[in-house]
C-alpha cells in the first residue's frame, strides 16, 4: 500500500549553534493507520509535525505528502492539521472561521454551508456568536480539531488535540479518530496522553531529544505485562541524566510562609 | 481565488477593530465640523468686514472675502483628508498582516492549500481596499459638506483624494512590509521616522527647484535629486497650486504692480509627473515583495 506520508531522516534546528531539535527522524504512515508521536518536552515532535505540514523548513532530510513535498499546496489540500495551541483571526466568529478555511480549501459552496454546519455541531459550536477573542482554550482547541477535518482529509494531524479538553471533548476526539481510521484517513497523532495513544493508535514512535528512540506496532513497543507509560518513562529516563525532580523545600518541616 | 477568500476576511476584521472605526469617525466629525464653522464664520463676520490697505487699496469685497474663506475651507478639507489617509494607513498597516503572524492564526491558515504569495496578496488587498472605502467615505463627506456649505474646486478634491489614497497605500505597505519582519510597533515608529525625513527630502528638492538652494552647490543639488528618486514620495494633485492661485487671483485684483500668479504660484508643487506615478508604482511592488519575502521567509 502507498504511503500517506513518507519521511526519511528529517533533520531541523532552529539556530546554527543550537543542537539537532529534530536529528534523523524515519517513519511512513499508510491510509488507515493511526501513528502516535510521543516524547517529553523539548522531543521535537511538533517540529516534524510542523514540517509535514509545510510550516517549517527543513534543514535535512525529506519528506513525502501522497508523493508531492509539504509546501506543494495540491498536497495540503489533502491534509487536516490541528495545532497545538491553536488561534484563528480573533474578530472572527466560529462559522466565518470555517467558511473562511473552507474557501481556501475550495470547498463548493453548495457543499460548505452543510459540512461547516455539521462541523461546528460536532465541535460543540454551533450555538456560539462570540467572537474567538472571547473564546476560552478549550473552545479554540475544538475549533482546531473542527477546522482540521473540514476538508475531509486523507492524512490529519493532530498536535495535542485534547490537552485543553473535558473529559467529553476527549471522548469524541477518540471516537472521531476511530471513525477516520475506519474510513481509510491516515492519522498522526502527537500526545502526551499516553493511555489516549495506547486506545487509538496501531503505532508508536517515541522520541526524545530529536531522535526516536524506539518504534513499532504497539505490541512490539510495549511488551506484555507493560504498559505504554512504563515503557515511555523507561526510554526516555535512560536517554538523560538523572534528575532530583522535587525541590526541597517541599519536605521541610515548620510553619508554612 | 484564494487571495480573494485571505482578502475578504481580513477585510471583516479590519471593520471590526475600534482603532480604525475611532479614526473614521474623528475624521468624518472633523470634515463636518469644518463645514459647519465655514457656514458659522461667513455668516457671522464675512458680510461685515472691511479690508483695510495703503491708500488706492480697496481690498476684497465681501463676495471674494467669501470665496477666500471657502477656498481656505477646501484647503483644510484637503489637509485633513491627508492627515486622516495617513492614520488610517497606521491603524490598517499596523494590523492586517501581524496579528495573523503573531497570534498563530497564520499556523492554520498555512496549513491550508494556500500559497503564501496568495496569503500576502489577500491581505494587501484587504488593505488597500480598507483603505480605498474609509478615504473614499471621508472624501464624500467632504463633498456634501462643499455641496451644502460652499468651497468650489470640487475636482481638485477628487484628485487629491487619489493623491492622499495613493501616499496612503505607500506608507501602509511600508508598515505592513515592517510588521511583517519586526514588532508592529517598531513597524510604525520606523515608518512613521522614514516619513518625516522623505517629506524633509522631498521639501528640500522643491525649494531646490524654486531656486531657494544656491544653484553653484553642485554636489547638494545632485545629492537631493538622486535622495528625491530613492524616496517614495507623496503625489500631490493640482489642488494646492489651484486654490493658492485663486486666492492670488482675488487678492491681486485690481492691483497694477501685482507680480504675474503664475510666478507667485510657481513656488508650490504642482501635480505630480508621469514619472512620479510609475516611480510610485514602482515602490508599491517593491514594497509587496519585501513582504512577500518576509512571509515566505518565516518559520510558524
Amino acid at each position: 500500500m502507498a504511503a500517506v506520508v513518507s519521511v526519511k531522516d528529517l533533520r531541523k534546528r532552529y539556530r546554527r549553534r543550537d543542537p539537532w531539535a529534530v536529528d534523523g527522524v524515519t517513519f511512513e504512515l499508510e491510509p488507515g493507520q493511526a501513528f502516535g508521536l510521543l516524547g517529553p518536552n523539548g522531543a521535537g515532535k511538533t517540529s516534524v509535525v510542523k514540517m509535514i505540514a509545510g510550516l517549517l523548513r527543513l534543514d535535512g532530510g525529506e519528506i513525502s505528502i501522497f508523493g508531492a513535498p509539504p509546501g506543494d499546496p495540491r498536497a495540503r489540500a489533502e491534509l487536516g492539521f490541528a495545532p497545538e495551541d491553536p488561534d484563528f483571526p480573533k474578530f472572527l466568529r466560529a462559522r466565518e472561521v470555517l467558511d473562511y478555511f473552507a474557501r481556501l480549501l475550495g470547498v463548493e459552496e453548495a457543499d460548505r454551508k452543510r459540512r461547516i454546519t455539521e462541523t461546528l455541531a460536532f465541535a460543540g459550536l454551533d450555538g456560539e456568536r462570540r467572537q474567538i477573542r472571547r473564546y476560552s482554550k478549550g473552545m479554540k482547541q475544538r475549533l482546531g480539531i473542527a477546522q482540521a477535518i473540514l476538508g475531509r482529509p486523507k492524512l490529519l494531524i493532530l498536535d495535542e488535540p485534547t490537552a485543553d479538553l473535558d473529559p467529553l471533548g476527549r471522548r469524541d476526539v477518540r471516537a472521531l479518530i476511530e471513525r477516520l481510521k475506519e474510513s481509510g484517513v491516515a492519522v498522526l497523532l502527537n500526545s502526551h496522553l499516553l493511555s489516549e495513544v495506547e486506545l487509538v493508535c496501531d503505532t508508536v514512535a517515541i522520541m526524545a531529544k530529536g531522535r526516536v528512540l524506539k518504534e513499532g506496532t504497539m505490541s512490539e513497543v510495549v511488551p506484555q505485562g507493560s504498559n505504554l507509560e512504563d515503557v515511555f518513562v523507561q526510554l526516555v529516563e535512560a536517554n538523560e541524566p538523572p534528575r532530583d525532580h522535587m525541590p526541597s523545600f517541599i519536605s521541610e518541616k515548620g510553619p508554612t510562609q | 481565488m484564494k487571495a480573494l477568500a485571505v482578502a475578504l476576511y481580513t477585510m471583516l476584521e479590519l471593520t471590526r477593530r475600534r482603532l480604525l472605526l475611532v479614526f473614521f469617525a474623528i475624521g468624518a466629525a472633523g470634515i463636518a465640523g469644518l463645514g459647519i464653522l465655514l457656514k458659522v464664520f461667513t455668516s457671522a463676520f464675512v458680510g461685515s468686514t472691511s479690508v483695510s490697505g495703503p491708500e488706492g487699496f480697496h481690498g476684497p469685497s465681501p463676495e471674494q472675502m467669501t470665496k477666500l474663506t471657502e477656498l481656505s475651507f477646501v484647503n483644510d478639507l484637503i489637509s485633513v483628508l491627508g492627515v486622516f489617509a495617513l492614520l488610517i494607513a497606521f491603524a490598517i498597516g499596523m494590523t492586517a498582516i501581524y496579528h495573523d503572524l503573531e497570534s498563530g492564526s497564520v499556523v492554520a491558515i498555512l496549513s491550508k492549500p494556500v500559497s503564501r504569495l496568495e496569503f500576502t496578496l489577500g491581505k494587501v488587498i484587504a488593505a488597500v481596499v480598507g483603505m480605498v472605502l474609509i478615504v473614499g467615505l471621508l472624501s464624500v463627506e467632504a463633498r456634501l459638506v462643499m455641496y451644502l456649505f460652499g468651497g468650489g474646486l470640487e475636482d481638485a478634491l477628487w484628485f487629491q483624494t487619489l493623491a492622499s489614497v495613493a501616499n496612503g497605500v505607500t506608507l501602509m505597505l511600508i508598515v505592513l512590509a515592517l510588521s511583517a519582519w519586526v514588532n508592529n510597533i517598531v513597524a510604525a515608529i520606523i515608518a512613521f521616522i522614514y516619513n518625516a525625513a522623505a517629506g524633509v527630502v522631498v521639501a528640500l528638492h522643491q525649494a531646490m527647484l524654486n531656486g531657494g538652494i544656491p544653484s553653484d552647490n553642485q554636489v547638494l543639488h545632485v545629492g537631493l535629486s538622486v535622495l528625491y528618486w530613492l524616496v517614495p514620495h507623496a503625489l500631490v494633485s493640482s489642488a494646492p497650486r489651484e486654490i493658492a492661485r485663486e486666492e492670488f487671483v482675488i487678492i491681486t485684483a485690481g492691483e497694477p504692480n501685482a507680480p504675474p500668479v503664475g510666478e507667485i504660484v510657481s513656488g508650490i508643487p504642482g501635480a505630480s509627473s508621469g514619472a512620479d506615478i510609475l516611480w510610485w508604482l514602482f515602490m508599491v511592488v517593491v514594497l509587496f515583495g519585501l513582504m512577500y519575502l518576509a512571509v515566505r521567509r518565516r518559520q510558524v
